[in-house]
């Protein structure tokens, strides 16, 4: 989430907010926002429900897979990208400033 | 001759599993249950100040990158 932080103002600029999800509870993603500085929403996501929609649940771990979803203004999802293509935001940056470009 | 056809047909049949191999490890969201043009779901969660937080409140207005991650504490 980190990374994202550090891109924030990046994608801010092209009208892209970022949410981070995940199975931990409000208290412990609200201490771990604090820890790292992260000033964008980390939704708590407690049962699983939307990371099993999203189809990211990882029944092993019981917790969610490591993946971004890009959504556009429309609602519909411009880019997944799953695990180790997940933690670095750059590309998700460089497509919103070409969607940007474009409008 | 025969011998010759043989061997052309085992190279086709490695090389295609090889391509095949290849495409999994290069495409890993081809197992995905939602694709590249599906409607988003909505939710609605609370982030961690406790303030409610729904996906269609962003429609019209801005994109989301929508980051799901392990465990808090944690890297990535």
């Amino acid at each position: 989430m980190k990374a994202f932080q550090q891109n924030l103002d990046k994608l801010k600029a092209t009208d892209t907010q970022v949410l981070g999800v995940s199975m931990d509870s409000t208290p412990a993603n609200h201490a771990w926002a604090e820890q790292i500085g992260v000033t964008f929403p980390l939704l708590s996501d407690w049962g699983g429900d939307v990371t099993k929609q999203y189809g990211v649940y990882n029944e092993q771990y019981k917790a969610a897979r490591r993946a971004t979803f890009l959504i556009d203004k429309q609602g519909k999802i411009a880019q997944i990208h799953v695990d180790r293509t997940a933690l670095d935001p750059t590309n998700i940056v460089e497509v919103c400033q070409r969607r940007k470009l474009k409008e | 001759m025969r011998k010759l056809l043989l061997c052309t047909a085992l190279v086709c049949l490695w090389s295609s599993t090889v391509v095949a191999q290849a495409r999994s490890v290069a495409n890993p969201t081809a197992e995905m249950k939602l694709k590249v043009g599906d409607a988003a779901p909505d939710f609605t969660l609370h982030d961690q100040n406790g303030k409610t937080v729904k996906l269609s409140d962003f429609r019209g207005k801005e994109n989301v990158a929508l980051a799901f991650y392990v465990f808090a504490f944690t890297g990535g």
